[in-house]
């Protein structure tokens, strides 16, 4: 999923014209890639389909927040990369709380996770943090329109911080921050396809 | 669901209604199509139209595209967000281009220009193409030094760059049409990436925060006035408009 959701050849030209072709898609519309998801095509928003939305994006919170706080505890990290896992960790943590508060008794419970080396050894955390920080970005922008007001609201809070974690972890790895002119959204069904092919989940 | 309800959008128009006002008053130059114009060249426009359907343009849905950017259909209310957000993206285009044209600044912050310059002329070409017909020309901007000054081009980024971040977060639960929601949304995580960039360059935190906050039209508007980048009208190009008005 690197291909997608991180950058793995910082500045080369092949990164410089997937920039330039998204820049183009930009310009020939966003409606473009947004004709996927007209207004009539998916479900009305309701406070339902926003627990169904919450409820997908705990488990991405759990997991960064899990992953987060192991690297923390391990303590194999050092310097920006340790100061980036503890300010991140809380956040994750904090996003956690929310959701769960607002899903009340419906929200999930916790699964188990298996981050194996991702959080001892600071390359395979560094790589593993900015594929999490992108996907959670992707994930967000995706639902995004599906969301009730209410709720779109409280979400465009989190997927900022998300937004603004990717490009820290990216800096500090020297890859672009921001590495396209539009962050499009993904579908549940991809983010839980780049969530499971990290290896992460149990199950 | 315990989520706290949207405002409504209270005194959306008259917040608005003071930019465009302001942007619309001064002589439009070109300054800024140039070099959005020098962005966008024909050949590698057309290169990259080839390259888009050469990636599976036909299920990106291009036949959207005439829908989608003809400006039709859209509520007064998102016409009224959108030029809003075209204004803001012309201006901080004008901005990074020209700094990236004068290249007065250190080569970290040039890089950041290159880039992010490159991602708002995208946006307001974008924008545009939202709005169609209802779409606006872009002002003449005057940055002053602060496109060749490096302490102050820093602090005005970081400045606009939180604060559009904050300007979309307020907009997304205003916007009637969910098509258009779904197209800004895809600029705010970027708009915040480009904030959390230039934050990390020159040593300050990039996240400050679990949630970030919205922030109204209002304060974007008292931001852009602050800077006077919009550059006033000059007694010569009154007198060269005038004869338009006459006729």
């Amino acid at each position: 999923m690197s291909g997608t959701y991180g950058e793995t050849t910082p500045g080369t030209r092949r990164d410089l014209l997937r920039r330039g072709v998204v820049a183009g898609g930009l310009a020939l519309g966003v409606g473009a890639f947004l004709g996927l998801r007209p207004d009539r095509a998916s479900p009305a928003p309701s406070k339902a389909l926003d627990a169904k939305i919450f409820d997908f994006a705990l488990l991405l919170e759990y997991l960064q927040a899990g992953f987060y706080g192991e690297a923390v505890q391990h303590g194999a990290l050092r310097g920006e990369v340790r100061d980036f896992a503890e300010v991140v960790a809380g956040h994750e943590r904090a996003h956690v709380a929310y959701l769960r508060k607002a899903l009340g008794a419906k929200a999930r419970e916790q699964p188990s996770f298996n981050f194996g080396a991702a959080t001892r050894d600071e390359r395979k955390f560094v790589d593993a943090a900015v594929l999490l920080e992108n996907i959670g970005v992707a994930a967000y922008n995706g639902q995004a329109a599906k969301l009730t007001k209410p709720a779109l609201a409280a979400a465009a809070q989190i997927v900022s911080v998300e937004g603004r974690h990717a490009a820290w972890i990216s800096d500090i790895a020297g890859r672009p921050p921001a590495p396209r002119a539009a962050d499009p959204g993904d579908s549940a069904a991809q983010v839980t396809a780049a969530l499971r092919a990290t290896g992460f989940l149990r199950g | 669901m315990r989520t706290t309800a949207a405002q409504q959008p209270e005194s959306l128009e008259s917040s608005i209604d003071e930019i465009v006002a302001k942007l619309a008053e001064v002589d439009v130059d070109g300054r800024v199509r140039e070099t959005a114009a020098a962005a966008f060249p024909e050949t590698r426009g057309a290169f990259l139209r080839r390259a888009l359907v050469g990636a599976g343009a036909g299920a990106l849905g291009l036949a959207a595209v005439s829908r989608a950017s003809a400006g039709g259909g859209l509520t007064k209310n998102d016409v009224a967000i959108l030029r809003f957000d075209l204004a803001l993206e012309y201006l901080q285009a004008g901005l990074y281009t020209e700094a990236e044209r004068l290249g007065a600044l250190t080569a970290k912050t040039l890089d950041w220009a290159r880039v992010v310059g490159a991602h708002e002329r995208a946006h307001a070409k974008a924008i545009k193409n939202l709005l169609g017909r209802k779409a606006v020309p872009s002002p003449a901007f005057n940055y002053g030094d602060v496109s060749s000054n490096e302490r102050a081009f820093i602090k005005t980024a970081v400045a606009f760059e939180d604060l559009t971040s904050a300007l979309l977060k307020w907009q997304a639960p205003r916007l009637d049409s969910r098509s258009i929601l779904a197209a800004v949304v895809t600029l705010h995580s970027v708009e915040t990436r480009h904030a959390a960039w230039i934050r990390h360059q020159v040593g300050l935190s990039p996240v400050t925060t679990a949630f970030d906050k919205p922030a109204s039209q209002a304060s974007m508007a008292r931001l852009i006035a602050s800077t006077h980048f919009v550059a006033a009208r000059t007694r010569t190009a009154r007198k060269k408009r005038a004869p338009r008005y006459t006729g």
